[in-house]
């Protein structure tokens, strides 16, 4: 305890601004919603005769110190009735404030001046939110609403295409993204390889991508964070919704344990087309399910505990020989703990499992793999002063790692069992981050991130001549895997490497006027695991690697500028931002590499360095009928890999190609034009429209410079990597969203939604191989897309 | 193993919509390709191996048949049986694009083997030595379907030699080839199931299974996948496959070798000897 106070104490006197003469008291509390006492985040807090407010956090809760004095107050949210309130302020005050939804929320909401110009001067940039609300109407496949299919219209995000899994953000590569779901890490955000995101729209409350300026509380990975949070559950009253749509459904059920005080949620989503795959006499499965559970209890006014669960897997299944099953497991303890009306501390307690199994039956083998760890965080939020936020924590994950167990399935089986080196390591990280509002117009938001990743000791460990795994043949001028001299045990104990890295942050946000502002942020980060796939996109056989003798962390450092400003009152917002990062230690994979069931991944890469840059313009409409917003990124994303120093062979001096021979070349990810326009016109009571424009340049990939004919295939043969690329992505998806008005008086309220994706039938090619036809003997190239035009019913209900 | 692993992904990668489309591809000048597989049964005292050359070409055109000046393949552990047996054999074209040479079988059998051809004043070489194979201990037909369910089973027994690390290449007929290697499997007998999607009764299908260096089973387990067609989202980013054989012109002379020339100018394909053990089926 005393601890906790000396720390900031020290940092109060040491950032004091104004020497006090009055008296100041606190005002704090959480903000909940009135129907469900969810806690709403976000929230603005704002006192307009004093120029100053402060948000709501993570948690709904907030806190500001203020002079002795009565005060009007405005607390507002998009999508809630304003609650407007005078105070007097002498004495430290708690109020919770309950909001109700906004009745009218298209028409009526009022954005008022104070809060408008809170926005611009927060030091936070390269952030987008989007409200669970804009989700739902974002027409995607098949009627489901998805988070990540929704983030993809935002300027500095996309994805490889349709079928692919993850997301790129400002040309980084997929594995890059930090995805928490309620603190906890989640590896792999989708189901079925990409078509649905494994999170239920019905249970988040609220996300945030951060896409640059990431401030010290995060870490881990380099390109961005998505940051998404559940609700927690109706503790006032039971509510059921759900949907019931042409390939999955989801329903959710909340209510209270203990009215006001406990609460749970469950929701649930299952895809079921598979049912209708024996219609056409075909004996297979793929079908995904998911389900979060939750649980929260308010103990008394300062302490509050959370308990989820979500648990998610994809199942494919050729008749009985070849079952895939793979998905993530979390369990995740919270607890809030107020240790004053300026201290609120939030420790939490995550479990997560991600599992990976392959039974091939006519091969005689089960295979699992995966990868479990064990993370604890501590962060503390300290609200000093109405200029001075302070937030410190410690942040300690555990790994293990199962790169592969085959065993055999049947008794007539020749497999005989095994297991790859299970790989172990320890990730801790302490972090201090001040939001300071240092002028009325200038405020910095900065930190410092200490992280230490330490690779420890397992069973069985190469031992490579020089210290070497791949060997350069100066014969054949390839790159090969090298043999292992030895195979060591180190043992459980001891670490095989340590790394430790300093991660200063700095964003500032200094306002021009009152509707406009400039910012600039310097981001470091460390990642210390590496999702290794040579594939276009990750399947969910790429293993997750943590960084050891042979894989240095990736390193990065990205600078950003941008310019924001508001329009006709907040009615419309126009921002640009403009990028560079680099990222030292970013691995490429030799020629012909096989990651897959690879013991050895340190035989087939190789370390080079990646960089981005570009430009980003977003221009919304915030208000009215018609609303939605325009996003457009120029940008580049490249890498190089250099040969390794030069060496003698065969009495001779050589020198290594490289990949590309060490010049600068594409990411399979970089997609310079990148344009998302989203439209929603509410046309009256009963109907609303919505659509998307996307356009995308077509990804890096490999035409054949030629072919040959060997052992009777025909075989293309290529050039340098990623010279070419697929044609350009783009499509309009459109949806219209019925509201039968009888539902207004109706206990039970449903709504329509008629969408069409990919209207004019645009074939996008998801990947373009040449090979000879079997009938004509003539070569061609063949492109494979996965969605024509895909018309989809979806029916959403409530109670 | 990782073969299947490939297999079965792609064919649940999708069941998304193929489309034959027109692409403008950059050309190289044709390089030399050689198919210097060379199958030996080894129950036989003489063999006969077949060589083809070509050139390559453009993706959409043809390939054209080559002569080259001297091809010849060296042991130089060769014992002579003979005052008149030399340690090397000459191959002469008996087709075009194909070349023959014979000798007896023990010749092939031990010793690193060298072929080096002359073509258009450039001297290329590959080296390689015997990789042993195991035999089939059963081929037969099986009743399972796989995806469409048309398709014909065929279920392949072999015993690994567990003294060595082992790898096998399979020859399905139609061009089809699936490679394989022991490491699950070391010195056990192993079964699988292979499916054929366009076979009638009364079909005859030839089966071989071929022994294969690690290098060669690295070349064509990505010779397999490139020349494969459709795989989906999963795609490996594709690189020029390149096999063993070296330009070796003027290299005696050069005191530092510019990788990036010489890394230019190579010719295609692959010079294996390998043991052979064939298998006929017919469909019921």
């Amino acid at each position: 305890m005393k601890q906790a106070t000396l720390v900031p104490s020290l940092l109060f006197l040491f950032f004091s601004i104004h020497s006090f003469s009055q008296q100041k008291y606190t005002l704090s509390g959480i903000i909940t919603e009135e129907s469900s006492n969810e806690t709403l985040i976000g929230v603005t807090v704002a006192f307009p005769s004093l120029g100053t407010g402060v948000v709501t956090n993570e948690y709904g809760f907030y806190s500001i110190t203020l002079p002795e004095g009565e005060y009007e107050l405005l607390v507002s949210y998009l999508g809630f009735q304003e609650v407007v309130n005078t105070i007097n302020l002498n004495a430290n005050t708690k109020i919770d404030f309950k909001l109700e939804e906004a009745a009218e929320q298209l028409e009526e909401v009022v954005v008022t001046q104070n809060v408008e110009r809170m926005d611009i001067r927060k030091p936070q940039m390269s952030v987008n939110s989007l409200s669970v609300e804009t989700i739902k109407k974002i027409p995607v496949i098949l009627g489901e609403a998805d988070i990540i299919k929704s983030i993809l219209l935002l300027p500095g995000v996309t994805n490889a295409g349709e079928g692919a899994s993850g997301f790129n953000v400002r040309g980084g590569s997929v594995d890059q993204n930090l995805i928490l779901l309620d603190e906890a890490i989640i590896f792999n955000s989708s189901h079925l390889f990409g078509f649905f995101s494994v999170f239920n729209p019905d249970a988040i409350k609220d996300i945030k991508l951060y896409k640059g300026g990431i401030p010290a509380r995060y870490g881990g990975r380099v390109a961005s964070v998505l940051d998404i949070f559940q609700k927690e559950g109706n503790s006032r009253e039971y509510k059921i919704n759900g949907g019931i749509g042409a390939v999955a459904s989801r329903l959710l059920v909340e209510g209270p344990i203990k009215k006001d005080k406990a609460a749970f949620l469950i929701a649930g989503r299952a895809s079921y087309a598979h049912l209708f795959l024996p219609l056409f006499d075909l004996d297979n499965t793929a079908y995904f399910y998911d389900l979060n559970t939750k649980l929260n209890y308010k103990l008394n006014d300062r302490n509050s505990i959370f308990l989820s669960g979500y648990f998610g897997r994809d199942v494919f299944g050729i008749s009985d020989s070849f079952v895939n099953t793979y998905g993530n497991a979390v369990g995740n303890f919270r607890w809030n703990h107020l240790f004053s009306d300026k201290l609120f501390s939030n420790l939490s307690l995550i479990y997560s499992d991600y599992y990976y199994g392959l039974k091939l039956d006519f091969v005689g083998f089960n295979w699992n793999s995966g990868i479990k760890n064990f993370n604890l965080k501590y962060d503390l939020k300290h609200y000093l002063n109405d200029r001075l936020q302070v937030n410190y924590g410690i942040n300690n994950v555990y790994y293990q790692f199962n790169p592969g167990k085959i065993e055999p399935s049947n008794d007539t089986s020749g497999i005989v069992e095994d297991q790859l080196t299970q790989k172990y390591a320890n990730e801790f990280a302490a972090y201090v981050d001040l939001e300071h509002r240092v002028t009325d117009n200038l405020s910095l938001s900065y930190g410092l991130r200490f992280s230490n990743f330490m690779r420890l000791g397992q069973e069985e460990l190469n031992v490579y001549e020089n210290n070497s795994p791949v060997d350069f043949d100066p014969l054949l001028l390839i790159y090969q895997e090298a043999d292992p001299i030895d195979v060591i045990n180190p043992g459980r104990g001891g670490s095989l490497a340590t790394f430790n890295n300093f991660e200063p942050r700095l964003s500032m946000a200094y306002t021009l006027n009152e509707n406009s502002s400039v910012k600039a942020s310097y981001t470091r980060l460390a990642q210390y695991l590496h999702l290794l796939s040579n594939t276009n996109s990750p399947t969910p056989l790429d293993v997750w690697t943590p960084s050891g003798p042979f894989i240095k962390p990736q390193l990065l450092d990205q600078y950003a500028f941008g310019y924001f400003k508001n329009i006709a009152g907040g009615t419309y917002s126009f921002e640009t931002e403009v990028f560079y990062k680099d990222v030292q230690n970013r691995i490429d994979y030799i020629d012909g590499a096989n990651l897959i069931a690879n013991d050895a991944i340190e035989q087939v890469i190789l370390n080079g360095e990646a960089r981005a840059y570009g430009l980003e313009i977003l221009f919304r409409k915030n208000e009215g009928k018609f609303q939605g917003w325009l996003a457009y990124t120029l940008s580049k994303s490249e890498q190089r890999t250099p040969g390794r120093a030069p060496f003698e062979a065969n009495g001779q001096g050589n020198l290594e190609t490289g990949i590309n021979f060490g010049e600068w070349y594409n990411t399979p990810y970089d997609k310079p034009h990148d344009i998302s326009l989203f439209a929603s016109y509410e046309l009256n009571k009963k109907w609303s429209i919505n659509s998307n424009f996307v356009y995308q340049t077509g990804q890096p990939t490999n035409f054949p410079v030629g072919q040959f004919d060997f052992q009777g295939l025909t075989v293309p043969y290529f050039g340098l990597r990623n010279e070419q690329r697929l044609p350009d992505y783009n499509r309009i998806d459109i949806s219209a969203t019925l509201t039968p008005t009888k539902n207004k008086t109706r206990k039970m309220q449903g709504e329509w939604v008629f969408s069409i994706y990919n209207l004019y039938n645009r074939r996008n090619a998801a990947s373009i191989n040449f090979r000879r036809n079997q009938d004509t003997g003539v070569n061609e190239a063949v492109r494979t897309s996965i969605f024509g035009i895909v018309p989809a019913v979806t029916y959403n209900f409530k109670f | 193993m990782r073969k299947y692993l490939y297999l079965f992904i792609l064919i649940f990668g999708l069941t998304g919509c193929e489309d034959v489309i027109e692409v403008d591809l950059e050309t190289e000048p044709p390089r030399l390709t050689v198919d210097a597989i060379i199958r030996l049964d080894t129950s036989e005292s003489l063999t006969t191996a077949q060589i083809k050359v070509g050139l390559s070409s453009s993706f959409f055109e043809q390939n054209q048949i080559v002569q080259v000046e001297e091809m010849m393949i060296q042991n130089l552990d060769y014992q002579p049986t003979s005052p008149l047996d030399q340690n090397f054999v000459m191959f002469t074209e008996t087709q075009p694009g194909v070349y023959e040479g014979s000798k007896n079988t023990g010749f092939f059998t031990s010793g690193e083997l060298s072929l080096t051809i002359r073509y258009n004043d450039a001297l290329f070489l590959a080296t390689t030595t015997f990789a042993p194979g195991a035999p089939f201990d059963s081929v037969t037909q099986g009743e399972n379907t796989l995806f469409s369910g048309e398709e014909i089973e065929v279920v392949v027994a072999f015993t690994d030699n567990g003294d060595r690390e082992n790898f096998y290449i399979f020859d399905f007929d139609f061009n089809e080839f699936l490679v394989s290697e022991d490491e699950f499997y070391q010195g056990e007998r192993f079964i699988f199931s292979y499916f054929y999607d366009d076979l009638e009764a009364g079909d005859t299908i030839n089966i071989s299974i071929l022994g294969a260096n690690e290098s060669f089973f690295n070349y064509m387990n990505q010779l397999i996948v490139q020349s494969g067609g459709s795989q989906g989202p999963f795609q490996t980013p594709a690189g020029t496959v390149r096999g063993n054989i070296i330009n070796t012109t003027g290299m005696d002379n050069a005191p530092i070798t510019d990788s990036e020339e010489r890394a230019t100018n190579f010719a295609l394909g692959y010079f294996a000897v390998v043991q052979e053990f064939k298998q006929q089926l017919t469909i019921e």
